[in-house]
């Protein structure tokens, strides 16, 4: 009991490293902090996958996988949310504990960050809090929400809002309603202070995976068989899809017409149609996106040969996909689209508050990155709130990494001085109180 | 072993096993967690039919579509995690929590079934749900933002509850809630004290000790091990800020730190005025805010509007089943959508082969 009262008071130093880690379901984005100085992050695939010769790959191993054809997946992380801790625990001990580890860590001289979505299930925060503890012994550890890591941005600079050489950065921000669009799903949270405001967080079950999913459903409908190929599937989405302006104009500059017309604008391809060659598997292992070329069929029948190369014309399956996150319904989802998730969001919080956080709507993830997804989200909700508001819409640089390089930020800010929990405390008090003392979150006077 | 003397009595509590669970039935169930309209008795419960109402056989197609697409891999497939090859790592003893943990072969689904289950039973039997997490402090008891999550919810470890402690568990929470009681008593007493809207649970309870860890020794002596404070305790004493206008004093929003732009000469004028920002919320409700207790998996999930969540903003939109233009016509077998004869030709084909018409 002495030594304990004795750490409460006067606690000790702590561990000079942090191991900053977002673990993600398609990717664990991985560095160190030390000191002032941040390392990384190091982006590893977070799954064991196996390939069509029965070859299994654990997390970075999978760089040296070149043939994607039919690979399989075993993925600890389900829905955001650690559930398989024997797949989860193998993937940390190569990359981060074993001898020849490509980012060595000695767990008993470092400190965890490890970022969560929003609205776990208790069950499985107690098993990563025990897991971290009891397993890998951690000294250190702070479990938080990943949306309100980048809190620890200097948002304004991402807004690219006119500033003078005395303005002070506030860290945490003070108001951002932030939106991430990961693997899984995508959560708006409102933040304040570096606080998320729990009650108007609201989730959208739709994600990459999904929308990967539905492109091959598509494609294996429309052209090829691709059910087993969703690498390369994923490959595909990430190179052509993006999210349209103008559903209705390009969905009609798209379709061929009625029986035995075609249209101009379906030969000419319209500036949308794109050619994918798929990768062959002997010479070519990724695919690439062409310019579409209306001959090009023709052309080939001509000359008598026969093109090797399969090309797969992409026309309306570019924009559809990515419908999805604006229309769920299009599926026969039950759930609103982004825009309006958005406001479903604001309207559980008082109207003062809606000012800020429009002006202040920060996207990241993965699907972030698509092509107008911005653009789009901003229209719609110009369209839906009071004329008076300005609605600011933006993505960070590199909106995969940016809730990496927060948590990076927030190892370093005193904040994770005040939530950190070390492992003698755990041991005294158990895992029931680090969990409560989690979730109680940095309160509001500190 | 004789269970030191604890005897077990039968009760309604719930067992969890690994992989599956025993559910007391009570009511009609929850929501599922993807799609969770459940309209099994739609023909029955619904006064009359309308034409966009999907028939049960559709509404069956795209859930399963929906399932389809939620997955993974394509196929079901077991990747056996591959043998450790020149580890030097020492294999070192798990602890028992962390053994559990690596053999649960429970996925989210499961998961998330067991927690519907002890959200189910909390409502119907608290006591026996209070024994199940045992010793759980209920969270943000005096929140008054978050009624919701203000029933004892399951916040922390229940696999851990064996039937075991339940018995000395159930009675620690009884004196738990006997304690609250008075406490809510002693509050009314006061009626000057407004709550506080801390996110610990309120000073008192000493009667939730943890004993989430498996500490057995921990179970047999009560001792009042109070919750540990992630604050300064003044930061949760009750603070009294009168409610005040934009622009103003706040600890929490600061006010913008610049003078005002310069004041213009149409300001005045009726016709150029807005109707301005709303006033921001006092501190007092910011504060309830920031520190509300988390919605749980299921109620953070977007819902439409309407009471089951059925009611969409605007019509859905019907595509070609074929090429993915508008559904303007619907097949006469199936009642799936195509854009044109052309489509419909595509679609007969695979129609009448899927039914062999």
């Amino acid at each position: 009991m002495a030594s304990s009262r004795k750490s409460r008071s006067a606690r000790a130093p702590p561990p000079p490293r942090t191991l900053v880690l977002d673990n993600g379901s398609d990717t664990i984005k991985a560095g160190f902090v030390t000191g002032e100085k941040t390392a990384g992050p190091r982006i590893i695939p977070n799954c064991l996958a196996r390939d069509r010769h029965r070859k299994t790959y654990v997390g970075s191993e999978l760089e040296k996988c070149k043939d994607f054809g039919e690979i399989a997946f075993r993925r600890p992380v389900e829905k955001g949310f650690i559930a398989n801790w024997e797949a989860q625990k193998e993937i940390w001990d190569r990359e981060f504990f074993d001898d020849k580890a490509p980012q060595r860590c000695d767990p008993s001289e470092s400190r965890l960050v490890l970022a969560e979505q929003p609205n776990s299930l208790p069950a499985l925060q107690t098993h990563c809090d025990q897991m971290v503890f009891e397993e890998f012994g951690f000294a250190s550890y702070y479990r938080g929400t990943g949306p309100s890591f980048n809190a620890y941005h200097d948002i304004q600079a991402i807004f690219h809002t006119p500033r003078t050489s005395e303005t002070i950065i506030d860290i945490p921000a003070e108001v951002i309603l932030l939106i991430d669009s990961g693997y899984s799903h995508t959560t708006v949270t409102p933040i304040l202070q570096g606080r998320p405001i729990h009650p108007a967080i609201r989730r959208l079950d739709v994600g990459g995976k999904l929308m990967t999913n539905y492109l091959t459903r598509v494609l294996s409908l429309r052209h090829f068989d691709m059910r087993n190929e969703t690498y390369i599937v994923n490959e595909m989405k990430e190179a052509v899809c993006y999210v349209s302006l103008d559903f209705k104009g390009d969905l009609e500059k798209t379709w061929k017409g009625t029986r035995g017309e075609r249209r101009e604008e379906y030969l000419t391809g319209a500036g949308i149609a794109k050619d994918y060659v798929l990768p062959d598997s002997h010479k070519s292992f990724h695919g690439v996106v062409r310019e579409y070329d209306p001959g090009a069929s023709s052309r080939a029948a001509c000359k008598g040969t026969v093109s090797t190369e399969d090309v797969l014309t992409l026309r309306n399956e570019r924009f559809v996909v990515p419908e999805l996150l604006f229309n769920p319904s299009d599926i026969g989802m039950r759930q609103p689209g982004l825009a309006d998730l958005v406001m479903q969001s604001l309207s559980a919080l008082p109207i003062g508050l809606w000012p800020g956080l429009l002006a202040n709507i920060v996207v990241v993830g993965g699907n972030a990155k698509l092509e107008n997804f911005i653009q789009r989200l901003q229209m719609e909700l110009l369209e839906r709130v009071p004329d008076e508001c300005v609605v600011r819409v933006a993505r960070p640089a590199d909106p995969v990494i940016s809730t990496w390089l927060g948590a990076a930020n927030f190892a370093k800010h005193e904040h994770v001085e005040q939530l950190a929990v070390t492992k003698q405390e755990y041991e005294e008090h158990g895992a029931g109180w680090v969990a409560r003392k989690f979730a109680a979150g940095l309160g509001v006077d500190s | 072993m004789n269970n030191f003397g604890v005897i077990e009595i039968a009760g309604t509590t719930t067992k969890s096993t690994p992989g599956w669970a025993y559910v007391p039935d009570t009511g009609p169930a929850l929501a599922a967690g993807l799609q969770p309209a459940n309209r099994k008795r739609a023909a029955r419960n619904q006064p009359a039919l309308s034409l966009s109402d999907l028939s049960a056989r559709q509404e069956t197609r795209i859930r399963k579509d929906l399932e389809a697409l939620d997955r993974d891999n394509h196929k079901d497939t077991n990747i056996a995690i591959p043998p450790k090859s020149g580890r030097s790592r020492a294999q070192n003893k798990h602890t028992p929590n962390v053994r559990k943990i690596l053999q649960s072969q429970k996925t989210f689904a499961n998961h998330l079934d067991d927690y519907q289950a002890m959200l189910a039973l909390a409502e119907s039997n608290p006591g026996a749900a209070a024994a199940m997490n045992a010793a759980q402090a209920k969270p943000s008891t005096s929140t008054a933002a978050t009624p919701k999550s203000a029933s004892p919810a399951p916040t922390t470890s229940s696999a851990g509850g064996g039937s075991k402690r339940s018995a000395a568990a159930a009675k620690r929470a009884a004196a738990q809630e006997k304690l609250e009681q008075e406490r809510k008593k002693a509050t009314k007493a006061a009626p000057s004290r407004p709550p506080s809207p801390s996110p610990e649970p309120s000073p008192a309870p000493p009667a939730a000790a943890d004993d989430d860890d498996d500490n057995d020794d921990n179970d047999d002596e009560d001792i009042p091990m109070p919750d540990a404070t992630p604050l300064p305790p003044t930061a949760t004493a009750t603070t009294t800020t009168p409610p005040q206008t934009y622009p103003r004093e706040s600890d929490i929003l600061p006010a913008y730190p610049k003078p005002p732009p310069r004041a213009h000469p149409g300001d005045a004028d009726p016709l150029l005025a807005s109707c301005g920002v709303p006033p921001l919320p006092s501190d007092a409700e910011l504060r309830a805010l920031m520190t509300a207790a988390p919605l749980s998996y299921l109620e953070a999930r977007a819902a439409w509007a309407g009471a089951g969540g059925d009611q969409a903003r605007y019509p859905a939109r019907v595509f070609c089943a074929v090429c993915g233009y508008w559904g303007r016509v619907k097949c006469l077998k199936c009642g799936g959508r195509v854009c044109a004869l052309e489509c419909l030709e595509a679609h007969r084909e695979e129609c009448a082969g899927r039914y062999g018409l």
